[in-house]
């Protein structure tokens, strides 16, 4: 941890030096246009690598498959049918979903009016992906084929046997476990992803959803918390961490040295490293985790997504 | 030798000089009409280090704010002791009420959350100090007594309010920190110049921050439903009154002047919004469903983003177009570093 602070600040401190000379001759360009006198000195800076070279478009369209798949979910859970054709796309894939499929029926109107909540936000970010990728002079990809009776093998793969099969559209507390799947692979997705953009407003948005994604997590996590304390039950709490487990098992699998989990608890409903600060996912490991668990280089598909995610990150590089 | 690199950065520098002058009206109209060399110089300087230090300040409040309502201490007086003098700087005080007590929680599960809370803000606070090191500021003078009266003066909640009274109360205070943390790390993420090393770090603390804010705002919703022991419904209008005025803080409109409290503010460029409910469609054609609002986001369902001029006005009371430095409420004598 030392050393790896160390070199960060190192790092940061030889940018700044280069930045300081860069930033003297870019502020130089806008002082004369906006009133005249002093030419810009001409610096000629050293160059420094910087990994910007995945277009933003792609990114957008990564993010868009894992929006189409939780609009999707909430929307199953809330209405008891998914996007219309739409916001779907042309093109877009179908969506398999257990037999006998209907909105959750929630314990009480509370719950109902937090997922009414989530579902319209997820619906609100696929759109405003679409708009993004459009406004950035790109096509949005349609929803790809979704698979949403994948809950059932991976709470198989996390040891979960009871309910079994696992389907989180029959009840408030497997609705929440459900729902626990997704929100922090969001927010770590995001959290990777981000940095990556190069665009600024494009950043901005992508920083604007990630908060959305954090907001949902945690209110995901509370419910949990909060459900088990007041049945004095931690049944659906021991559900999540075994979820959390499995995806942070899939992690380390695929490369991460950390398991980029925090298991649930009173004192633990923030996933976050030591430092207090969200964990990051690369793109192959949010593909390994929603694909379920195949590891390697190569994996294209499965999981939640039958036929692959749609767009140029679809297929895992490590 | 315009390499794409150096053509890249420099898109980020004029993008972020771009940001920096939307940031106040004064400073923008400095520019433009060529004179005062203040608000020039300033805007030159601003760098990374100036961003973190920004943020620093901003987690100094937090963390005492709840390592005060856990432990009944500052963070220097902790067991295992966090700085605020650092770089032969001299911190500051907390001025708090004279008859100040750590909250005596009744419920384990918001003790547990203010407990997690204060550890986290506590690291943050450290974080930042270790990836500034030598650029690192102290922790300026801080107001955790006289900042919740005023503030809840102006929105209306009557002329005193104790964050360290009670569960409820606490959680009504930690709501008035989170989501401008959110807003601000969310602005500041723009204007970041090293997306290699500094930017993850802020984005990963901006998703913690959602966190906090989301564990605050659901816990406020269950508790005000369950009877707080305040009636039913009183914590939410808190929540919306705290809402409006930091909204109005930050988006001032010169037409229509801030009245106290906030009761008139309707807000064209409101950008907050208190945990309450909202008719949605839904995929829908009309809004025949009703949602809850824990997330506090915009139309788009994105998080607000505020610049720093607007997270100055919201935590120093004053305008966001004021000049520097802001000084009142919750920092008196203003942030320390060169963003102030």
């Amino acid at each position: 941890m030392e050393k790896k602070l160390n070199d960060l600040i190192d790092k940061a401190l030889s940018r700044r030096k280069f930045l300081a000379g860069a930033g003297t001759a870019a502020a130089g360009a806008m002082i004369v246009g906006c009133n005249s006198s002093t030419p810009a000195p001409t610096t000629t800076p050293t160059p420094t690598p910087t990994p910007l070279d995945i277009p933003d478009n792609d990114i957008l369209n990564f993010a868009l498959n894992l929006e189409y798949l939780e609009a999707e979910f909430y929307l199953y859970a809330t209405t008891g049918s998914g996007l219309s054709t739409a916001d779907a796309l042309s093109g877009a894939g179908t969506t398999i979903v257990p037999q006998g499929i209907a909105a959750v029926p929630w314990t009480n109107s509370s719950f109902a009016q937090y997922a009414n909540e989530i579902a319209q936000d997820e619906l609100d970010h696929v759109r405003a992906i679409q708009a993004a990728i459009k406004a950035n002079s790109g096509t949005p990809v349609p929803r790809p084929a979704l698979d949403l009776t994948f809950f059932a093998p991976l709470a198989v793969a996390a040891g979960i046997t009871n309910p079994s099969p696992f389907n989180p559209f029959l009840s408030t507390n497997a609705f929440l476990v459900g729902a626990f799947v997704f929100e922090d692979v969001g927010v770590t997705a995001y959290t990777g992803a981000a940095p990556l953009i190069s665009n600024n407003a494009i950043l901005s948005a992508a920083a604007g959803i990630q908060a959305t994604e954090a907001y949902h997590a945690a209110e995901i996590r509370t419910l949990l918390v909060a459900g088990a304390a007041q049945t004095n039950d931690q049944t659906y709490v021991n559900l999540a961490n075994q979820v959390s487990t499995l995806r942070g098992n899939i992690s380390v699998a695929s490369g991460n040295k950390l398991a980029a989990e925090t298991q649930l608890g009173t004192m633990s409903i923030v996933a976050a490293d030591g430092n207090a600060i969200a964990y990051a996912r690369t793109t192959d490991q949010v593909l390994h985790i929603v694909y379920g668990g195949a590891s390697g280089v190569g994996v294209a598909k499965g999981g939640f997504f039958p036929n692959g995610l749609n767009g140029n990150i679809s297929v895992t590089a490590s | 030798m315009a390499t794409l690199e150096t053509q890249q950065l420099d898109e980020i520098i004029v993008n972020t000089r771009r940001k920096m002058l939307t940031m106040g009206g004064a400073a923008l109209a400095a520019l433009a009409f060529g004179s005062t060399r203040k608000a020039e110089a300033q805007a030159a300087a601003i760098n990374d280090f100036d961003i973190l230090n920004f943020a620093l300040n901003l987690e100094y409040l937090e963390a005492q704010f709840y390592n005060l309502a856990v432990y009944g201490v500052t963070i220097d007086k902790l067991p295992t002791p966090i700085p605020i003098s650092v770089n032969g700087g001299t911190g500051g005080s907390v001025t708090l009420s004279p008859s100040f007590a750590a909250v005596p929680f009744a419920l384990p599960l918001v003790k547990a959350y203010a407990t997690e809370t204060a550890g986290e803000e506590g690291k943050h606070v450290l974080f930042l100090q270790q990836a500034l090191s030598t650029n690192a500021v102290s922790m300026p003078n801080i107001d955790l007594f006289n900042s919740f009266n005023t503030l809840a003066t102006v929105a209306g909640l009557g002329t005193s309010f104790n964050p360290f009274m009670d569960d409820a109360h606490f959680l009504i205070g930690a709501y008035v920190f989170e989501d401008v943390g959110v807003s601000a790390y969310h602005g500041a993420a723009g204007l970041i110049a090293d997306k290699t090393n500094i930017l993850p770090a802020a984005v990963g603390i901006h998703a913690v921050e959602a966190y906090h804010a989301g564990l605050i705002r659901t816990t406020i919703a269950g508790l005000d439903a369950a009877g707080s022991p305040l009636p039913t419904g009183t914590l939410t209008s808190y929540t919306q009154a705290i809402s409006k005025a930091r909204s109005a803080l930050a988006n001032p409109d010169p037409t229509n002047p801030i009245t106290v409290p906030f009761t008139t503010f309707t807000g064209s460029g409101a950008d907050d919004i208190g945990v309450q409910t909202t008719p949605v469609a839904l995929n829908a054609s009309t809004s025949i469903y009703t949602a809850a609002t824990i997330v506090d986001c915009d139309l788009n369902a994105m998080g607000w983003s505020r610049t720093t001029s607007q997270v100055l006005a919201i935590v120093t009371g004053t305008a966001p177009t004021a000049a520097s430095p802001h000084e009142g409420v919750f920092f008196p004598n203003g942030m320390n570093g060169t963003i102030n």
